[in-house]
């Protein structure tokens, strides 16, 4: 009966006869010609061998990370006999407990690289001298083996928040990674360290070894045709200029403050200061656990916070020249039109207070003092100006501009962790004031920097360098490129535009450099050379003003963009601005003259108590 | 005494024998492949996988004996009734089954608590349905409306309630039903197109995968396939497997001698084809294979001498869902597919799936014996002789 459907059966013969085949042939490949799989198998021995982990120079070849060697302790249980814990702990200078501790631990885990038969890290990090202790009395110790590894020096200690910090991989990290990672390997946890982790790691090699039926090594497996060589990781360079990192570190001891200096030509950061810092080299070696935990409990100086990229300011009188280029490019402001000031500014029922000056005939004038009513009366003529179809338009327009500056959102350095701040929008007032219930007045302190703007020192920073370069930037970054130049660092070649003309950035200049010549930054003065900045005094909740400066030097082909915030030290001119002021001198001519030094001491020893505030 | 044994059987004395053979092949492996499982939650004894399995295999083999003695003409209602038993079922597995690996593939009969996949059964009736409705309809086949329509309809729905929690298993079986109706001489453009919808669906359900990340099983399904399309990052227990495989060389390392099975995540199941691959070498994999494609053969001989059409479809059907489930196993455990969890049948450890693997192939050795009585012209002394000389020596 099936006769019609005969060579439909042929078909389907055929079909399955084929899938036969394949599989044949695939079996042939694999168990025959294939020999890749054969060397995993458990009687062909691996060694790894560890790449020493990429260096870290600063722009002038000064070595900020390198490499010291370590030692492991490996075990394999499985060849454990009659242990003797406190002899070994002992040679190993370890406490008992922690022995017994990682015992446990090592048999409790039930995955695959856990298996008793598979060495794995018993005590990591030992000292060469210890280790060489623990080499000579090897024989009585069978199943324990040792492995060179290395750790990281850091020869200034200096920068701690840059540099990061390296621990062993937690599990997370090990499934994420599919085999790239043992446990007991080490892996940035912050800073440069894990940003760059793939660069610096390097590729671990391996080598095949026959074994006999004891496991002892019998020979390379086929000639050591599937070794391979371990690939040191990259060295990096970055933009960091470690005299200046140093000086300005120490010149902010004693006091909660930021320093964050850029080249504005390229964006690279020359320095990048949180203080108070920390020595990077406490996070290395054995006691990292316990130096890490000081660190997160020492509640009044909070070490391990980053502040450039963390920590959040009103910019306060900074912002002014800011807020005259929104003006200036949306053309609501005549350079030298005059505003009155009458020892404040009043609105509605508000008052903004400002201190005592003269007349005040232009923008330029405007700056060198820092009058607050006339930008609250920009910021006002603008807000409300006909030209928008209300307040909320208006606001957008201004919110626009800043963002293109930079300010508000996070600026794409090359560290983790970067906090965007706040630059106000309509929607954001909206949804504290409602829709149509806020005016000009309501929110005109954000026309000095006050209100509800908040920057990090980064930003701050960022900003003057884009002022410095009248318009364009480049987005700060710390590292520059690696030893072959091949880094995929595109983003921080491309220059980026503002969309504000480089005309404007000009006609805020003239009051700029005033500011520092004879207005309220002089402390900021370098001789010989044209410095631009601003000074800011910021009120905020936790007790005395934040003294802020920010500023770029020289006005022509600027070299350095600076700014410095120091935590309830009071006012901008006296504090922050001597500190940017010295630190641009120091990175400009190399030293600080004689006649300079009494500044020096006197930012030097200041020490604020911070005792009370929050 | 075996000759005593032979007389009571009847069907194809090849398929029985090839039957016994998959079964001694499935007892080494499994009680090789089981030492981990044994000294992890039965104190080391070795033994207790053995008998358990070989309790499972013998009772398989009753359930084939007594399903072979049936009249295959029965089946026809049998399918009928299990078609319309399952699909309720399915879908209170979906909805009520226990959740294996966010899979609900089980569900446990209340009373005599045992648990089965409900597709195992699924796709028995679906197979036997398909082939009830191919004789049925004869002479409809080339039409679209009256012949393929109702049939691919039912085919797709079963599929599809198979696939949220198995969705391997409901491709296999799409793919079946789609070369009985190939044979029962549908019209090559509607299978064709067909086809093309099914690929269109699977598309449809990959990028919906990608979309919706964290509905059910999709999650699964898009890392296997991208384990599988990346050639550097492969699965841990593909890498085990290939080191197993390659490890067995032309002759193997001899029963019992496996050290991957250590390393192979479920090897007496999923990975069973390369604990064999490992004791008994290339020789024994081609082996193995040689058999599952003898058996195939020997249905379509009874196909070709079957005394009715239900009875061919319904043999081809059966063998042709088996070896092709076997050689899906197979190029899994050679990475030549994605990671299915489909297992060998007859050869891997498992309760129920053997016996509804038992009970197919007793329905095909049913149809089988109904040739043998209306064919008069088969020597069927002269297999009886043959089968002797290949056991005497034993």
């Amino acid at each position: 009966m099936m006769k019609q459907g005969s060579s439909r059966t042929v078909a389907i013969k055929s079909l399955i006869i084929i899938i036969s085949l394949v599989l044949i042939i695939r079996l042939f490949d694999l168990q025959i010609l294939d020999k890749t799989y054969k060397r995993k198998a458990s009687d062909i021995g691996r060694e790894t061998i560890y790449p020493a982990r990429g260096l870290i120079y600063d722009r002038n070849g000064q070595l900020l990370v390198s490499n010291e060697p370590v030692y492991d302790v490996l075990v394999t249980r499985s060849k454990v006999r009659n242990l003797d814990t406190s002899k070994l702990a002992a040679l190993l200078k370890v406490p008992d407990s922690v022995i017994k501790k990682r015992f446990e631990v090592l048999k409790e885990n039930k995955k695959a690289y856990f298996s008793p038969y598979k060495a794995a890290v018993l005590v990591s990090q030992i000292s060469p001298d210890d280790i060489t202790a623990f080499q000579e009395k090897r024989f009585l110790f069978p199943g324990f083996s040792i492995q060179s590894r290395s750790v990281r020096h850091y020869p200034f200690a200096l920068a701690g928040h840059i540099m990061g910090d390296m621990g062993e991989v937690n599990e997370k990290e090990l499934e994420k990674s599919g085999n790239r990672y043992v446990p007991g390997d080490y892996i940035g946890k912050s800073g440069l360290e894990l940003k760059y982790e793939k660069l610096l790691r390097g590729k671990k090699g391996l080598e095949y070894y026959v074994r006999d039926k004891l496991g002892r090594n019998i020979g390379q497996f086929e000639n050591g045709k599937f070794d391979t060589s371990a690939v040191e990781g990259k060295t990096l360079i970055t933009g960091l200029d470690v005299d200046l990192q140093a000086y300005a570190e120490w010149l902010l001891q004693g006091k909660r403050a930021s320093l964050v200096a850029i080249e504005p030509a390229t964006g690279q950061i020359l320095a990048m200061v949180s203080s108070p810092g920390y020595d990077p080299n406490l996070l290395i070696g054995r006691n990292r656990g316990s130096n890490y935990k000081h660190l997160l409990d020492d509640s009044i100086n909070k070490p391990l916070i980053n502040r450039p990229l963390t920590a959040l300011y009103p910019p306060g009188s900074t912002f002014k020249p800011l807020m005259a280029l929104v003006a200036l490019q949306e053309n609501l402001l005549n350079i030298h039109e005059g505003f009155p000031c009458h020892g404040g500014f009043y609105i509605a029922s508000l008052h903004i207070g400002c201190h005592n000056h003269g007349p005040v005939h232009s923008l330029t004038k405007a700056i060198e003092i820092s009058c607050n009513s006339y930008f609250c009366q920009v910021f006002a003529r603008m807000i409300s100006n006909q030209k928008y179809v209300d307040e909320d338009e208006a606001l957008a327009v201004w919110d626009k501009y800043l963002k293109q500056m930079q300010m508000g959102v996070k600026t794409g350095i090359d560290l983790q962790n970067e906090y965007a701040g706040n630059i106000p929008t309509p929607e954001y007032y909206k949804k504290i004031y409602g829709n149509y219930r806020w005016r000009a007045s309501t929110i005109i302190s954000d026309a000095i920097g006050q209100g509800e703007i908040l920057v990090t020192p980064l930003q701050l920073a960022n900003v003057y360098a884009i002022i410095a370069n009248r318009g364009t930037y480049y987005k700060p970054h710390l590292v520059v490129k690696d030893d072959n130049d091949t880094l995929g660092l595109g983003q921080y070649y491309v220059k980026h535009f503002t969309g504000i003309d480089s005309a404007n950035f000009e006609l805020i200049m003239n009051g700029l450099e005033l500011a520092v010549e004879k207005g309220t930054a002089k402390l900021a003065r370098v001789d010989s050379i044209v410095v631009c900045g601003k000074t800011g005094t910021a009120q905020n909740p936790f007790g005395e003003d934040h003294s802020i400066f920010a500023a770029f030097a020289p006005r022509i082909h600027p070299k350095i963009a600076i700014a410095v915030i120091i935590e309830n030290a009071g006012f901008g001119g006296s504090w922050a601005a001597p500190v940017a002021g010295l630190a641009i001198e120091k990175y400009l001519k190399g030293h600080i003259p004689d006649n300079k030094k009494w500044l020096e001491n006197y930012v030097q020893q200041k020490v604020i108590d911070y005792h009370d505030s929050k | 005494m075996l000759k005593g044994i032979t007389s009571k059987i009847q069907g194809d004395r090849w398929i029985w024998l090839i039957v016994i053979l998959l079964s001694l092949v499935s007892l080494l492996a499994v009680y090789s492949s089981t030492g981990t499982l044994a000294y992890r939650y039965h104190a080391g004894n070795t033994e207790y996988y053995l008998l358990k399995h070989f309790s499972l295999l013998a009772l398989g083999l009753l359930i084939m004996y007594i399903a072979h003695l049936a009249d295959y003409r029965i089946y026809s209602r049998v399918a009928q009734l299990l078609l319309l038993l399952s699909i309720p079922l399915l879908i209170v597995t979906l909805l009520l089954g226990s959740d294996i690996n966010e899979a609900k593939r089980w569900i446990t009969l209340p009373g005599i608590n045992l648990s089965f996949q409900t597709s195992d059964l699924a796709k028995l009736a679906l197979i036997m349905f398909t082939a009830r409705y191919l004789t049925r309809h004869q002479d409809e086949v080339k039409n679209f409306k009256q012949g393929f329509l109702p049939i691919i309809s039912i085919i797709a729905l079963v599929c599809l309630l198979i696939a949220p929690a198995d969705f391997s298993s409901a491709a296999v079986l799409f793919f079946t039903c789609l070369l009985i109706l190939f044979i029962g001489r549908i019209r090559w453009t509607f299978l064709f197109g067909t086809v093309i919808a099914g690929a269109a669906v699977i598309t449809l359900v990959i990028l919906l995968a990608y979309s919706f990340p964290e509905v059910g099983r999709f999650k699964t399904w898009t890392t296997r396939i991208e384990e599988f399309s990346n050639k550097t990052d492969i699965p841990y227990q593909v890498q085990q497997s290939k080191i197993a495989i390659a490890e067995g060389g032309l002759f193997g390392k001899g029963p019992g001698n496996s050290t991957q099975r250590n390393f192979l995540p479920h090897p007496y199941s999923d990975f069973i084809f390369s604990i064999i691959l490992e004791e008994y070498g290339l020789i024994g994999g081609i082996l193995l294979i040689v058999l599952y494609l003898l058996f195939l053969l020997r249905c379509i001989r009874i196909v070709l001498k079957s005394p009715g059409t239900f009875g061919a479809f319904m043999a081809i059907g059966l063998s042709i869902s088996l070896v092709i489930q076997a050689f899906i196993n197979m190029g899994v455990a050679v990475n030549l597919l994605p990671v299915t969890g489909l297992t060998l049948p007859l050869v891997s450890m498992g309760g129920t799936s053997i016996w509804f693997t038992s009970l197919s192939i007793g329905i095909i050795l049913s149809v089988s014996r109904k040739a043998e009585q209306e064919d008069e012209t088969l020597p069927g002394e002269l297999q009886h002789e043959a089968l002797n000389t290949l056991i005497k020596p034993a």
